[in-house]
């Protein structure tokens, strides 16, 4: 089974990403920052499932989001990794490609707009 | 002092007072009394919320990132989503305001409802509605909050013609997303 986490330190982004994506037919994991999505994707990896894609947030306590994907790099090199932020600077989304993300969505996002990102990311 | 002007957020953790005059749109005050860093927001949602709730709806999108810019200010200071209390004032029901307008405003109160409801803040202080303007002074590491309510528009009449100017500009480009960058 492969999961697409849900990694922001905002339960409303939370709840409304997994409601935009929940007809996908994918199992969704939430996380409320790095560290949290870190344990749940080795628990998930642990237990033989994967990883489909990443959607996540930059600024968040304990692990920032830019942190995350470097992590999360270490462990897998393929899953797509979505930033979904309000960060528009140049220069926060070289860092957030260099660490290895696959795209950058500006909030706010529309409904068909992340949906047609993650189809095109996991299929 | 600084002046937090319509449509407008910003977070400190210096000992300062944050300071605007609100009408129709809310002011959010947001502080981490853990931390001692706080902000302020003065921003609409601008439109009706649908039935389904903030989460489903496009609109609300557009207060959640007000929000979330708010929000994210203060986390990048060192401040914690968790610890984080509020102090919510304005969605005033001004004179002139026509029935749509009403309504748009009724939508405001319910977004600062479900929103804070959702994100588990607490809301320690909750003005809002009634017919008048409001001044509000925050001071951010504290969360200490005054209020006092403007009896005649011509002690703010700056911020009444550019809070008109705000929303004007929101409305007109309500229907505007995030830009969205792919790099493989």
């Amino acid at each position: 089974m492969k999961y697409i986490m849900v990694i922001d330190d905002s339960p409303t982004i939370r709840v409304s990403v997994e409601f935009t994506i929940k007809n996908l037919g994918y199992p969704i994991q939430q996380a409320e920052n790095g560290n949290d999505a870190l344990k749940k994707i080795a628990d998930i990896k642990g237990k033989g499932d994967d990883i489909a894609m990443c959607i996540c947030d930059v600024n968040m306590p304990e692990m920032d989001g830019i942190t995350f994907i470097k992590e999360f790099r270490k462990i897998d090199k393929f899953a797509p990794v979505l930033v979904l932020t309000t960060e528009s600077e140049n220069d926060k989304i070289k860092a957030g490609k260099d660490a290895g993300a696959s795209g950058w969505l500006i909030k706010p996002f529309k409904a068909e707009q992340l949906m047609s990102i993650v189809e095109k990311f996991i299929r | 002092m600084y002046v937090i002007y319509p449509g407008e957020y910003f977070a400190t953790r210096a000992d300062c007072v944050l300071g605007t005059v609100t009408g129709s749109c809310v002011c959010v005050c947001l502080y981490d009394e853990v931390k001692r860093i706080g902000g302020m927001g003065h921003f609409i949602v601008p439109g009706m919320i649908g039935t389904e709730g903030i989460i489903a709806d496009e609109i609300a999108k557009q207060g959640i990132t007000s929000m979330e810019y708010l929000i994210g200010e203060i986390v990048k200071l060192g401040g914690d989503r968790r610890f984080l209390k509020a102090k919510i004032f304005g969605a005033g029901y001004l004179k002139m305001i026509n029935v749509e307008m009403g309504g748009i405003i009724n939508s405001n109160i319910r977004f600062l409802n479900e929103y804070f409801a959702l994100e588990r803040i607490q809301v320690v202080r909750e003005d809002l509605g009634g017919n008048f303007r409001r001044k509000v002074y925050f001071v951010p590491i504290t969360g200490v909050a005054y209020r006092r309510l403007q009896k005649r528009n011509e002690d703010s009449s700056e911020f009444i013609r550019l809070e008109q100017e705000y929303i004007d500009r929101v409305f007109k480009n309500k229907e505007r997303y995030g830009k969205v960058y792919i790099f493989e």
